[in-house]
């Protein structure tokens, strides 16, 4: 999901999953150029982006404004899609393409076109251009002649209007960092990677599993979706970076959709991510993810809305997970410390502690699993072509570092591999595998004796067992409060008095960031990890978060915004008593 | 003048099957289970979907029900100076589910409201391609109940504005028609045995020899459709519709920074019916050459006086004032006036609505609109169709005889002259029906040679005294030849409230020198005030029809509008116009407006001609 970020609003949307069932249509390829060979040998790609990149740079260096940075970079994108929607294939495809993406920077790696000014923000002149399958140098070049000349007269452009503005805008001391990094160049010309992938048995995978949810009542729609996707970059920068790598990734995503009696749409979803085609999950996998889908949207479906609420709560590792990433990582984005319309949450609090002094965080994107689980933030150069890192954010609660792009801030000159973007947009800082460490273990059984006890203390009715989450909402811009609402999908009550768990609906988690991180009392000892896509300014990216289960002293929910629309008139067809017309 | 008449049902088996090459007598047996799908879950919610409204003593039912389904099986190829830049080839199947409250004089449609019912699923989308039965009667399931909802919604919302207006419409809803069973064979698609991939880029290389083309793609785009259309009266079809095109646009810069397109576009009834990679390249060397030329030719100048259309630029000419004006359906009601200004801006409302019997066009002149029609002159017509796609019979109408109007294009939906529909309902990719040409030919019983319409055009120039004269020799369609979205935004906004009263766009226009008849090539023109009242008097009608085949937009808000004629293979709904070279005695022609692109800093990279 692709948010447009308006000027006056910083506002993050983060729906892990869901990504691919809204992409269009992919395609079939039916005879494209033979796949690039997995050898590591040099593209002729970047022989051409290289000429083009010398001749530009001779012309561009001496204009006025001068362009002091120019950056190609191509990406080869092979993808293949299945889906199936409630017993019926809905696409079967493969397709190819490569894209261009032209950065053209004019003045000075202190003050350059991307400079902010007050609230303007930013935007690129084009999102790229589409070039040939075929290694046709001729034709390349004529492309990225024009994506070059309009990127640069974009960028000389944006930098009148800045150093204009300058005269009359205090520059605030955040502001006062330079807007590019000096970085080492990079050369790397790694394997190209491509798949070749028999799609018939996905594509009988996909109508036996969406067959199998028509057999419950409650669920109304299905629709799992297969992805391969192997992709190829090759960039070459005016710095002297070279590089060419790729990497593949599998990925099936199961989801259904309900309604309850009053209305509230009642989805559930679940993704399975691999890198190697040997851990595609069987179908024993699936059916127990199916099983336990089915089981949680009947069960949401009948249950009864919770009311707002303040007290303990136990988030299980994977719920824990998407609640760090929402509630600390966006804010430790490097570029929301920097921008004046950013409400700049942990900017002055660099050495001070945020978290309980058991609890570590880090943003490691050099790895590739955790335990044996394949991690989706995991690359080796981030899209600035800097190289991955790992990066310890909190030590021990003590916040020590951002996510770094190459916008620096004061203090932190240099990118720390964070520069990421969804092919088309402009790259800013952003998470990858974040992993939540903790030194204060406890067992499962431990953990929720301790809610007990904490619910008891309190004097509450109940606590909230929170099994699932499907993302949130951040507001991170100085207009707006610095709140966070989280949406819970699971969530049982947990009563003190030995009672069974209730399944209750309607729970949004609601609070402010640093209020909400101190309150966390201990932690279980094995960490879950959450793979999805992650949406914000620049764009959808894959990502990661890691963390094991929490238990915090005290959590806000409030009620969810509901639809009014009723649930269907009548019953599915499969599932009517009265057989109007043949069933075949 | 209404009419009304009387349909006996009838049953049309393989009437008309332009794709395959299968025809049989009785109904197919096959695999497909699309329409017994339909059928069942019809029964089930003609009979027991219903809503009670508190208040009201009766619960809402629907009165109609619609099932729409499209199977599209389509191939693109895009090439680029000989280098392939995508090939696809996808099959999806999009439903559309209709459903409306009250009667056929007063429904819950012909209402744009400012805010409406929001499902979650919607009366639309992607379903299964399996042609299966569980699955799609799932997904009719949740689609009929949200489109229930939404005519609900909408009935009620319609009829509170209706009951501020002083006066009522007395123009109904929806126009009765006769149930109709159509079931065509299924057609396996046939690609041919050419390779398109190797076809574009040996076709668009030919761009190659042209160093100052900036940018240009060459697009193959073969579709193979079933359609399916099942009502709650009974109507049931099944059909089958094809066609294949090549569409070229190419881009470049004069050296005084005006960005210059031009396009090349063909069109055939199936992907083997596309002419070979010579005839392409032989027809792209051409069009290249002539974005050369216009690249050096001076900015045309404001003028005013005679302009000839030669039979190319003539017929495209028709079909975009034409589109509007031959479109008898009544407009929606509108909660907001801005669709009303909307709708005069694009010259969307027809000038000929309430004027039947009135002279539109020259004496002599007659209109004909024939879905039936599969060729003329030699060259195979891309409208035809049997049925429309609201399940009416396709009509040979006479809509202009001897110069007066006599009969509009109706659909379902009626209009002041008429209240039924005469077949020409049409849509393309599920897009509400409209009415809309299909194959439209324009006639003349006084016509010249055109030698003495050439002689006539520079007669008329001497006598006005003029240096010279302008011939158009091409017209633009601009969502072929502009490659950006950025590039068709910038334009539309040029055209402000132009297109209501008659912007055209030439693309290939001569100046003409009546002293000694040479001819200089000038760029940027642009026709002002060229609207269907210009049609009534012409200086004169060639007998050198031209055929045009071309796609009809139905991008929303284009559709039936003075636009409708700027679509391409992608969204546009085959159609045919031939039509001769025409006279106008006195027009008005723009020179270039609007400031200059500034010119790239670098000479274009080394391309190697091929």
């Amino acid at each position: 999901m692709k948010i447009s970020v308006r000027h006056f609003m910083n506002f993050i949307l983060c729906f892990f999953g869901l990504l691919a069932l809204l992409l269009p249509f992919a395609a079939i390829v039916t005879q494209a150029a033979p796949p690039p060979d997995t050898q590591v040998k040099k593209s002729p790609l970047l022989a051409a982006l290289q000429a083009e990149l010398e001749r530009s740079m001779k012309t561009f260096k001496a204009q006025d404004p001068p362009a002091y940075y120019i950056g190609y970079t191509i990406t080869d994108t092979q993808r293949a899609d299945v889906s199936g929607s409630n017993g019926a294939l809905l696409n079967s495809a493969e397709a190819r393409n490569r894209w261009l993406e032209v950065s053209v920077r004019t003045g000075s790696y202190e003050t350059d076109d991307t400079h902010k000014v007050g609230e303007r923000t930013q935007t690129s002149a084009s999102p790229g251009a589409s070039v040939p399958l075929d290694d046709d140098a001729g034709v390349l070049r004529r492309a990225v002649w024009l994506e070059t000349d309009m990127q640069y007269r974009a960028a000389a452009e944006a930098l009148i209007k800045i150093k204009t503005g300058k005269e009359v805008k205090v520059d605030s001391v955040e502001n006062r960092a330079p807007d590019f990094s000096h970085e080492q160049p990079h050369s790397f010309i790694g394997p190209q990677v491509s798949f070749t992938l028999d799609r018939n048995p996905w594509e009988e995978k996909v109508r036996a599993y969406t067959r199998t949810f028509r057999e419950s009542a409650a669920i109304i729609n299905s629709i799992v979706t297969f992805t391969a996707q192997a992709q190829n970059v090759f960039q070459v920068t005016s710095e002297g970076t070279q590089l060419q790598f790729g990497q593949i990734r599998y990925r099936l995503e199961l989801f259904i959709q309900g309604k309850a009696p009053d209305g509230m749409d009642i989805d559930r979803y679940y993704n399975f991510d691999w890198v190697n085609p040997a851990d595609a999950p069987d179908d024993k996998a699936v059916a127990a993810a199916q099983a336990t889908m089915r089981k949680e949207l009947e069960g949401l479906v009948v249950a009864p809305i919770n009311e707002p609420s303040v007290g303990p709560a136990l988030l299980t590792g994977r719920a824990a997970a998407v609640f760090f990433h929402e509630v600390f990582g966006h804010r430790a984005e490097g570029h929301r410390q920097k921008d004046a319309a950013e409400g700049q949450t942990f900017a002055k609090k660099v050495g001070e502690p945020i978290l309980p002094s058991f609890l570590s965080i880090v943003d490691d994107t050099t790895m590739q699993k955790l335990g044996s689980e394949d991690l989706l933030g995991y690359y080796q150069f981030d899209d600035e072509g800097v190289p991955a890192q790992r990066v310890t954010l909190v030590d021990h609660g003590i916040l020590k570092n951002f996510e770094m792009s190459r916008s620096p801030l004061v203090g932190f000159p240099t990118s720390n591999g964070h520069g990421r973007r969804q092919l088309g947009a402009t790259p800013v800082s952003r998470q990858g595998n974040l992993i939540v460490e903790s030194s204060k273990t406890l067992t499962n059984a431990q953990l929720r004796a301790k809610l007990i006890e904490l619910i008891k203390a309190q004097g509450k009715p109940f606590g909230l067992l929170i099994d699932d989450i499907a993302g949130g909402f951040t507001f991170t811009g100085r207009g707006q409060p610095q709140a966070f609402q989280v949406l819970p999908l699971v969530v049982y009550k947990v009563f003190p008095d030995g009672r069974p768990d209730e399944l209750v609906r309607g729970v949004d988690i609601v609070g402010t960031p640093l209020a909400a991180l101190t309150k966390i009392v201990a932690t279980g000892d094995t960490p879950e990890v959450f793979n999805g896509y992650c949406g914000a300014e620049s764009g959808s990216v894959p990502v990661s978060a890691a963390s094991p289960a929490i238990l915090t002293s005290e959590l806000e929910v409030q009620k969810k915004e509901s639809s009014t629309d009723r649930p269907p008139i009548l019953p599915p067809p499969a599932h009517d008593p009265a057989k109007t017309g043949g069933q075949q | 003048m209404k009419r009304t008449r009387g349909f006996a049902g009838l049953t049309i088996l393989a009437a008309v099957l332009s794709c395959g090459i299968v025809t049989r007598a009785q109904a197919p047996k096959d695999n497909d289970h699309t329409l017994q799908a339909m059928r069942d879950e019809m029964a089930r919610s003609k009979t027991r979907l219903e809503l009670k409204i508190p208040g009201t003593p009766q619960p809402q039912r629907p009165y109609y029900v619609e099932y729409r389904l499209l199977d599209l099986d389509v191939r693109e190829v895009v090439g680029e100076f000989g280098a392939l830049i995508s090939t696809s080839h996808t099959r999806n199947r999009f439903m559309d589910v209709e459903a409306r409250i009250g009667d056929y004089k007063l429904d819950s449609s012909n209402f744009i409201s400012d805010d409406g019912f929001r499902g979650f699923i919607g009366p639309t989308g992607s379903v299964g391609i399996d042609r299966d039965y569980d699955s799609l009667r799932q997904d009719l399931w949740i689609a009929t109940d949200q489109a229930f909802k939404e005519a609900v919604e909408t009935y009620s919302r319609k009829q509170a504005y209706l009951s501020s207006l002083a006066r009522q419409s007395d123009i109904d809803d929806f126009a009765k028609a006769a149930p109709l069973q159509l079931i065509e064979p299924l057609v396996t698609p046939d690609w041919s045995n050419r390779n398109w991939e190797q076809e574009a880029r040996e076709t668009s290389a030919t761009l190659r020899a042209f160093p100052q083309i900036y940018e240009s793609r060459v697009t193959y785009y073969l579709v193979y459709a079933t359609e399916y259309l099942l009502t709650s009266e009974g109507t049931e079809i099944r059909t089958n519709r094809c066609f294949a095109a090549i569409e070229s646009g190419m881009n470049t810069l004069a050296d005084d920074g005006m960005q210059i397109n031009h396009m090349y576009a063909t069109y055939a009834p199936k992907p083997a019916d596309l002419p070979s990679v010579d005839a392409v390249r032989k027809a792209l060397n051409v069009t290249g050459t002539e974005l050369m030329a216009l690249r050096a030719a001076p900015p045309a100048q404001d003028y005013t006086g005679p302009v000839l259309f030669e039979a190319r630029a003539a017929a495209p000419l028709l079909a975009q004032v034409l589109t509007p004006a031959i479109n008898g359906a009544r407009p929606p009601v509108s909660f907001t006036p801005v669709m009303e200004q909307l709708l005069t801006g694009l010259g969307g409302k027809s000038d000929w609505v309430g004027r039947m019997g009135a002279r539109v066009l020259p004496p002599g002149v007659s209109l004909i609109d024939d879905p039936g029609a599969k060729e003329s002159h030699g060259t195979a017509l891309l409208g035809a169709y049997a049925v429309d796609d609201e399940g009416v019979r396709a009509e040979k109408i006479m809509i202009v005889d001897n110069g007066n109007a006599k009969e509009l294009l109706m659909s379902r939906r009626p209009g002041p002259d008429s209240d039924i529909s005469n077949g020409h309902g049409r849509s393309a990719f599920l897009n509400d029906a409209k009415p809309t040409m299909s194959n439209l030919f324009f006639k003349s019983t006084e016509t010249l040679s055109p030698a003495d319409l050439k002689k006539k055009f520079l007669d008329a120039c001497r006598s006005e005294k003029l240096p010279y004269c302008l011939v158009v020799r091409e017209m633009d369609n601009p969502s072929i030849s502009l490659l950006h979205q950025d590039d068709f935004s910038e334009l539309l906004a040029s055209f402000g409230g132009g297109a209501g009263t008659g912007d055209r766009l030439p693309l290939i226009v001569y100046k003409i020198y009546p002293d000694d008849g040479r001819e200089e090539m000038v760029r940027g023109a642009r026709i002002i005030g060229l609207n269907t009242r210009m049609l009534r008097n012409l200086g004169g009608i060639g007998n050198d029809d031209f055929v045009y085949n071309y796609m009809q937009s139905q991008v929303s808000g284009f559709a039936g509008t003075a636009l409708g004629a700027f679509g391409s293979a992608q969204s546009g709904l085959p159609a045919s116009l031939i039509a001769p070279s025409l006279l106008f005695d006195d027009l008005e022609v723009r020179g270039a407006r609007g400031e200059p692109k500034r010119l790239p800093l670098l000479p274009a990279p080394p391309m190697t001609a091929e």
